[in-house]
């Protein structure tokens, strides 16, 4: 048995529990806005995620500044976290933030045009 | 409530996979690979002392060229589909504001947009860039919006910029192509003194032109939010 | 080379200028953004012509200056650059199209359907994951962006939903891709590729969510319901591009990423697409609205994709053409299809009836419809040949079942779709407006599928023996459909003509071949000439008529299954077109489609089987199959007997027959049923003659020739329509044939081909006589006809003659045939069937004295004191044929003679000894001449002694009798004809149960309350579209990765 959770692992309970969280929303969730809200959850979830899987144990930012020792001979990769997850993650961030704008675009509209944000109204096209 | 049972078989079946995935993590103790090459020798060969930043704009510049044209893209759509109609250019938002808002927002718009130019510039060497000091700009807007309601914001002056920068990023990736390794290449200018502000080539180029893109692309969106509201 | 980087820096370079741009009008900015679209289109074509015609090799392109995996690098190799043509082409004739909708909409729209197909683009050429998932991404915003095109709430709902699902996929993509970088450290597809990820612990799982979320893209069955909503309630122009376009690019992507799953992933993909490909077809059958159809046929074309990409081991080096042909066809075809659907504007599929108020427009969509199911000359025609060949070869039958079940259904609701337009009510429909920028794309995507279908034949060395040139002219009478029938006739009576003077030299000494080619060709032109009779421009008949003729000469030409298959194919399609241009004959010409494809996929099947073990593909691999033969040769007699109309697959004939035109009964009785008598053929000759192994396959052959002959005739006594009669007489006509064959012997041979012969030339007379009296008389019901000898004496001789020769009756052939016939059952030994046989000919005069005494003799009707003789061109034709049946009937050694020779290489013993004229069997002899001059004299005598004898009797005028001053409600049983057999059918009502009939019903009732019951999975709701989708994650992990 662990005696603690790293940070790592942590990171990765709390993102797939936030995933779960936001398709448990997604899934149940009757009103449009709630529905996107879940979107967003589930996002998070994902994004902590990626970032966790870049954690390298007991490690740093990857900016080289003061906090990173430098000089001669020091090799920067043996003092800094992956920084390829966290460049991902913000890509994955904007797009994010591009779909949820969508999202709430279209709810906006949906509503203008049927007065209501259950999402079972919106059925016209079927079979 | 079939398919509430249906939904809690879905999530427990999901959270197993999960938990699957999770028993199969382990902490990382050392870069390996691709990373390991971006944290010994990415400095060197970027000169950016953010690495995530040498990642974003050069190493994987092509994705965030794909990032800014999702934000461009959700823009446009939002755009049309948010159009607006004859008429609603008149109609008037009667929200109060609140005296304290309109007070703050005066002082802090300035600041506001000060900082977010800051972040994106400093993107190679601090944390931040383009998308967060867009993102900065972007909420001075939505300060001024909520503080005036009715404001008219200028369209063109949006535009303007968001082409611009728009192009110039490509411009500045097709000359990659001519003056360096390839599309999106820094190096076209000399990388500096690492540490620098003017270093790491192009790299604070291009984030400026993200940052007012995505700057623009934000107000954008926002304007149009604000401006189809139906309540008068 | 211009850098394929050019093409996102292009489109991105204008999509960004356009923000400013915009000031100088909208036409402006949509000329920039097609003119990008243009440049985009020439670098890819580029790029594939030097793939394609050069030597160049696939070239990498780094970005940022840096080696993979450190940047994103993309790959232009030879499918890369065919795949971003493919894209950018639509992208363009599609943008031309959707060029006022965009415009409509403004700039903004259109810049986003420039970043739609950079997305695309960079989808396929990408070698990098996570770059994968950003360019999917901006495909799918701007695809729900452009949804919006369509106005109002139902395209509102798709869009959303559309995203709602996206969005959930690409959560698990993204998923995926993070955990894929974290077990192997790069996001580098070729990396990921060399790590295996199958191997590492947890890794599987990552290539299992990468996988699942590109096969996502697809759509696949059942958790697509957002597209099909998107295909629905979109802009038609974008579900062109989807469909052709975006479709395209996810399958691609699906083809790069599946190295990064093990091996075994090919079989759940190859699963995956087989329901894919199946259930989407069957719920297309409960469609009613046109876009949505097309939308579950365009998910099927996927699904069938999907399968081929599976069997990618199994297909080997083929698998590139394979999928090509089946990519192409449905690229342009469906594009094409949702492009008509736009201009014609109707929803629902019977409103496509007022298309044929624009006759070009039928062209355009029986094309793209022949294209879809896979017929010649498209290139998905070759593709699904060489397919169900290859996988015939590596023994994978259960799924060549599940493609030819799934392509039936295809075929199913395409073809009613079409009969709907062809055939429909389109009185109260509105007319349409075409509009050049509208069209110009359709007439582009389906120029493009015969020029492709042709280069794709020369792909193959099979392919490359195909004779194209009957086709070419069955497009020149195309091209001048304009003209008058008079110079059209002429040019298809010349064209056959000039074919079989040159074909004849190549089939001399082959007198089996010559005997149908003969048929088919003299036949044909004898029906051709008949058509002068007509007035006008009779649009469309003849390319459709030279059609089925090319096919039935290929038939006969064919050096190899494929040219067989090719031929049988082209037959079957102008036959089809014959056949539906009658006034009543929607419902029978599709099922006259659907018991042909269904027939053409057995042989296809059977085709594969006779391959095995073989390298050639020349026909007579059919005598040497060793592959489960019994089966080969068994689906062989099945392909063929539903041309043949055996009884079970006989329930199309009847109608398709009776309703035709006066001119094309007879050609799709009296000829076309023969291309079916000729498979049976070539199968038997195949099975072999001394060959026990198949005997009870020959013996049950003969069993259904004997019962189906015993129904033709009963059914055609009990007929009113004169035509039906006829049509329901070839059925127990053709009984005869298929018997005398089954027997296997030489004289059972001999009376099957003197059938074949004399049924050629009575039937076709009797068609044509009773065709030309139809036109005249205007009623196809024998009760409101009578005494028409009066008027025309030439047609009632010929009806007469034609009669006497059906009925076997000396002295006419028809003899031969009975007295070769009940030798040959002696011979056999197959008393019970013979006795059938008699019974069924006693019938035959029933109805044959039905014919001649309710149309001829009789009283003149009212209305038909006026009428004239028949036309002069049709009695040509028929006296001409009654001319072969009296040489038959005076020498008919010298069709027999040769005809015994002939069969005698197949079966030695038991030949006919002639002498002189004289036929010799071991239980008796048969002199033609002297049996003919024999009856002729009696005959002679006996109408002279009639004339005689009844000199000084009254003759009854109409009007003696009268109804007592009442008048009847239903005229027709005052008629002495009506009804006649009355007393009869009270004894045989029970054999007269159309029990076929209920069966077939039966099966398209449960497919249809099939597919109706399952497609209330799709209930509209995003949210539970998004739950299948999770669903189908959730499934497929457990059944791959396992609990």
């Amino acid at each position: 048995m662990m005696e603690y959770l790293e940070l790592g692992h942590i990171g990765l309970i709390i993102g797939f529990l936030l995933i779960l969280v936001g398709f448990w929303g997604v899934l149940t969730q009757k009103n449009i806005i709630k529905i996107i809200v879940g979107f967003s959850i589930l996002n998070t979830g994902i994004n902590i995620l990626m970032v966790s899987l870049g954690y390298v144990k007991g490690k740093t930012a990857p900016i080289i500044d003061a906090a990173v020792a430098q000089g001669e001979g020091h090799d920067v990769s043996q003092s800094i976290v992956d920084p390829v997850p966290q460049a991902l993650v913000l890509t994955a961030i904007v797009i994010g933030f591009g779909i949820t704008a969508l999202m709430l675009a279209y709810a906006m509209k949906l509503y203008n045009a049927k007065k209501t944000l259950e999402i079972n109204k919106f059925n016209d096209l079927k079979w | 409530m079939l398919k509430n049972i249906l939904v809690a078989l879905v999530l427990s079946v999901m959270a197993y996979m999960f938990y699957n995935a999770y028993s199969s993590y382990e902490t990382r103790t050392e870069l390996t690979g691709m990373s390991h090459h971006f944290a010994s020798k990415g400095a060197e060969e970027v000169g950016a002392a953010n690495l995530v930043t040498s990642i974003i704009v050069t190493y994987r510049g092509f994705d965030t060229l794909g990032e800014v044209t999702i934000l461009f893209l959700t823009a446009s759509i939002i755009s049309f589909f948010l159009k607006l109609k004859s008429g609603d250019k008149e109609k008037i938002i009667r929200r109060d504001t609140s005296e304290l808002l309109v007070t703050a927002s005066q002082l802090l718009i300035p600041i506001i947009f000060m900082f977010g130019i800051y972040v994106f510039m400093n993107g190679h060497l601090t944390p931040g860039g383009g998308f967060q000091g867009g993102a900065i700009i972007a909420t001075g807007v939505a300060l001024m919006i909520m503080a005036n309601p009715n404001i008219s914001l200028n369209h063109n002056v949006i535009h303007w910029v968001e082409s611009i920068s728009g192009v110039s990023f490509v411009i500045i990736g097709v000359l990659g192509i001519f003056l360096a390794g390839g599309f999106l290449d820094n190096r076209m200018f000399s990388l500096g003194e690492f540490g620098d502000f003017f270093s790491a080539g192009a790299i604070p180029i291009i984030y400026s032109f993200v940052g007012l893109k995505v700057g623009a692309e934000l107000s954008n969106i926002l304007n149009k939010y604000q401006k189809s509201q139906k309540e008068i | 080379m211009v850098n394929p980087i050019y093409i996102v820096a292009i489109a991105l370079g204008v999509s960004f200028a356009i923000g400013v741009l915009n000031k100088l009008g909208r036409n402006f900015t949509g000329s920039l953004v097609l003119a990008a679209v243009s440049v985009m289109t020439f670098i890819s074509y580029q790029w594939f012509a030097a793939f394609q015609f050069g030597e160049q090799t696939a070239k990498m392109i780094y970005t940022a200056g840096f080696m993979p995996p450190l940047s994103i690098n993309l790959l232009m190799g030879h499918y890369e650059a065919f795949i971003t043509l493919m894209i950018n082409v639509i992208g363009l004739i599609g943008g031309i199209y959707m060029f006022n909708s965009l415009k409509k909409r403004g700039y903004n729209a259109q810049v986003i359907y420039l970043v739609l197909l950079m997305g695309l683009n960079v989808m396929v050429m990408t070698r990098d994951l996570f770059n994968l998932f950003v360019f999917l991404e901006i495909s799918s915003i701007a695809i729900a962006g452009l949804i919006l095109l369509e106005k109002g709430t139902r395209s509102m709902g798709a869009g959303f939903k559309y995203i709602l699902a996206t969005s959930i996929i690409s959560g698990f993509l993204l998923l995926g891709i993070i955990f894929a970088y974290y077990f192997t450290g790069s996001l580098n597809l070729d990396d990921v590729v060399a790590a295996n990820l199958s191997s590492i612990k947890g890794g599987a799982l990552a290539a299992f969510m990468i996988m699942i979320a590109i096969i996502l893209e697809i759509k696949p069955f059942p958790a697509n319901g957002w597209g099909l909503d998107v295909y629905e309630g979109s802009d038609v122009g974008l579900s062109a591009v989807i469909s052709g376009a975006s479709a395209t690019a996810s399958f691609f992507v699906l083809y790069k990423v599946m190295d990064i799953a093990g091996v075994e992933w090919n079989y759940y993909i190859s699963i995956i697409g087989a329901i894919t490909f199946v259930g989407s077809n069957l719920l297309g059958i409960a469609q009613k609205n046109t876009r949505r159809m097309l939308g579950y046929s365009s998910i099927g074309q996927l699904g069938l994709l999907m399968m081929i990409l599976g069997f990618r081991d199994i297909l080997g080096e083929q698998t590139p053409y394979i999928a090509f042909g089946i990519l192409i066809s449905h690229y342009f075809a469906k594009a094409g299809l949702f492009w008509l659907s736009g201009i014609v504007k109707s929803k629902s599929l019977k409103g496509w009836s007022n298309i044929r108020k624009k006759p070009f427009f039928l062209f355009l969509m029986g094309t793209f419809i022949f294209a879809l199911i896979g017929f010649p000359p498209f290139p998905s025609f070759f593709a699904k040949w060489t397919l169900v060949m290859e996988l015939v070869q590596t023994g994978n039958m259960t799924w060549v079942i599940a493609i030819l079940f799934g392509s039936m259904m295809e075929a199913v609701y395409l073809f009613r779709w079409f009969g709907y337009a062809i055939k429909g009510e389109n009185e109260h429909l509105e007319d349409f407006k075409i509009k050049i920028h509208k069209i110009t794309p359709v007439w582009i995507a389906a120029i493009g599928l015969y020029v492709i279908g042709y280069f794709t034949a020369q792909f193959t060395e099979v392919g490359a023996a195909i004779n194209f040139i009957p086709l070419a002219f069955v497009g020149l009478l195309l091209a001048i459909d304009f003209l008058p029938v008079m110079i059209k006739n002429t040019i298809a009576i010349t064209g056959m003509a000039l074919h079989f003077y040159f074909v004849y030299p190549e089939l001399e000494g082959d007198t089996l071949r010559l005997i149908f080619e003969g048929i088919f060709m003299v036949g044909g032109i004898l029906a051709l000439i008949a058509g002068y009779a007509y007035k006008g421009k009779r649009s469309g008949f003849y390319p459709v008529a030279i059609l089925m003729y090319a096919g039935l000469t290929a038939i006969i030409e064919a050096g190899t299954t494929l040219e067989f298959f090719y031929g049988w194919e082209l037959m079957t399609a102008g036959s089809y077109f014959l056949i539906i241009r009658g006034k009543r004959s929607m419902s029978h010409g599709l099922s006259y489609m659907l018991f042909s494809i269904g027939g053409a996929y057995a042989l296809l099947a059977a085709f594969g089987m006779a391959h095995v073990g073989q390298d050639s593909f020349a026909m007579d691999i059919l005598n040497t199959i060793t592959y489960i033969p019994t089966w080969a040769y068994g689906l062989l007699i099945v392909g063929f007997l539903t041309k043949t109309a055996a009884v079970g697959l006989h329930i199309w004939l009847p109608g398709a027959h009776g309703e035709a035109e006066s001119d094309v009964s007879p050609m799709v009785s009296a000829i076309l049923l023969k291309a079916g008598v000729f498979g049976i053929v070539l199968t038997l000759i195949g099975m072999g003659a001394e060959n026990n192994q198949y005997s009870e396959l020959a013996y049950a052959l003969g069993w259904l020739g004997a019962i189906t002959a015993l129904v033709g005739n009963l059914m055609a006594i009990f007929q009113e329509d004169a035509k039906r009669l006829l049509a329901y007489s070839s059925i127990g006509q053709l009984g005869y044939i298929v018997l005398g064959l089954a027997m296997m012997t030489h004289l059972g041979w001999l009376g099957g081909f003197s059938y074949v012969i004399n049924h050629f030339l009575y039937k076709a007379v009797l068609f044509m006589t009773i065709g030309a009296v139809v036109m005249r008389v205007g009623t196809h019901n024998m009760y409101e006809m009578g005494g028409l000898i009066k008027r025309m004496p030439l047609a009632f001789l010929a009806v007469m003659i034609g009669i006497i020769a059906l009925s076997g009756v000396p002295p006419l052939s028809g003899f031969a045939g009975k007295w070769l016939f009940y030798n040959a059952i002696l011979d056999k030994g197959w008393y019970f069937q013979g006795a059938v046989m008699f019974f069924s000919g006693g019938l035959a005069f029933l109805y044959l004295w039905r014919l001649i005494h309710t149309v001829f003799l009789g009283q003149l009707k009212d209305n038909h004191r006026n009428v004239k003789e028949i036309s002069i061109w049709f009695l040509i034709p028929i006296y001409t044929l009654i001319a072969g049946l009296m040489v038959f009937a005076a020498k008919p050694q010298w069709v027999l003679q040769p005809m015994g020779d002939m069969i005698a290489q197949f079966f030695p013993t038991g030949q006919l000894v002639w002498d002189g004229g004289t036929a010799i069997s071991q239980y008796g002899y048969w002199a033609g001449s002297l049996v003919g001059v024999t009856i002729g004299a009696s005959f002679v005598f006996v109408l002279f002694w009639l004339l005689v004898s009844t000199r000084k009797a009254h003759k009854v005028k109409q009007f003696d009798i009268t109804y007592s001053g009442e008048r009847p409600e239903r005229p027709e049983t005052t008629h002495v004809a009506y009804n006649v057999f009355e007393g009869f059918y009270q004894a045989m009502w029970i054999a007269t149960i159309p029990m076929v009939e209920t069966f077939w019903n039966r099966v398209t009732e449960v497919l249809h309350e099939t597919a109706e019951f399952t497609r209330k999975i799709y209930s509209g709701n995003g949210q539970a579209y998004m739950l299948h989708i999770v669903f189908f994650i959730l499934v497929t992990y457990l059944v791959i990765i396992g609990g």
